[in-house]
């Protein structure tokens, strides 16, 4: 992942992030399979998805199979550039932690 | 005069709030996520011995000598085979593209490996007259099928792993 580091509140929340590291390897996974990774409920799962679906991270899609609705989530390329970036800055985070501490080491 | 802050400048102030150990549980959460996904993409133990019983019996029939029979296999393998993957696809839930460069050459030496084992079982069987010779093939295709298809599997996992 070589995106620019820049932190995204709405990709940092625990749920969201892992919603975005899954989605991230993959073209789209089902709804169910998201809420299994996650362990949580439908409804917060959802709530979840709603926000990073208005924020244009994630396309919701709905495809009827054998009279049963079935939602797959994919990321978009803004979701992908948000999330990049964000990992990116996390990454940051930890490594100039890493530079500041090492002078206090070696006083 | 006071303006509210743009987005970049509350998301720079946000990361400026978090702390080192924060990102690093974040980074390490990212990681566990990855590794689930990797281990539901890893196909169970039935895929590929199905896979594997497939190509065998499809070979393995060619030692009837007929046409009639060697069509209906040719069919039954590539139903099967369809059949098999859909209940793989539903029980994964995701959708993703398989192939790369290391899967596409892996999945290219399953196909040349079995061209080879059929072509030496029709020089033995049509030209040699060696009886069982198909299902020699046969037999052999189904370990090999199984082979190729856990090797593609680990290539995926690291690959999912590596966030790539």
């Amino acid at each position: 992942m070589s995106s620019a580091p820049r932190f995204d509140e709405i990709v940092h929340a625990p749920n969201r992030l892992q919603i975005c590291a899954m989605l991230s390897a993959v073209d789209s996974a089902d709804f169910a399979t998201v809420r299994e990774g996650l362990g949580v409920a439908d409804s917060v799962l959802s709530k979840h998805v709603r926000v990073l679906h208005e924020a244009g991270y994630v396309e919701v899609r709905k495809a009827t199979c054998a009279s049963r609705v079935r939602t797959s989530l994919s990321l978009t390329e803004a979701g992908r550039a948000a999330y990049g970036g964000h990992v990116a800055a996390l990454r940051s985070i930890v490594g100039s932690e890493g530079l500041r501490d090492r002078p206090a080491r070696l006083r | 005069m006071a303006t509210s802050p743009a987005p970049l400048d509350r998301d720079s102030a946000a990361a400026a709030e978090i702390a080192p150990d924060e990102a690093a549980s974040a980074i390490s959460a990212i990681g566990v996520s990855r590794s689930w996904l990797a281990d539901r993409i890893i196909a169970p133990g039935w895929y590929h011995l199905s896979l594997g019983l497939l190509a065998g019996g499809a070979i393995a029939e060619a030692e009837m000598h007929s046409w009639v029979l060697f069509a209906w296999s040719v069919a039954g393998y590539t139903v099967g085979c369809g059949a098999v993957m859909w209940v793989n696809q539903r029980r994964v839930g995701v959708a993703m593209n398989y192939f790369d460069a290391r899967t596409r050459a892996v999945f290219a030496g399953h196909v040349l490996t079995l061209s080879a084992l059929i072509a030496i079982a029709c020089w033995l069987d049509l030209d040699r007259g060696t009886r069982g010779a198909f299902l020699a093939a046969g037999a052999l295709a189904v370990p090999l099928t199984v082979a190729f298809g856990r090797w593609t599997d680990q290539l995926l996992r690291a690959r999912l792993q590596a966030g790539r």
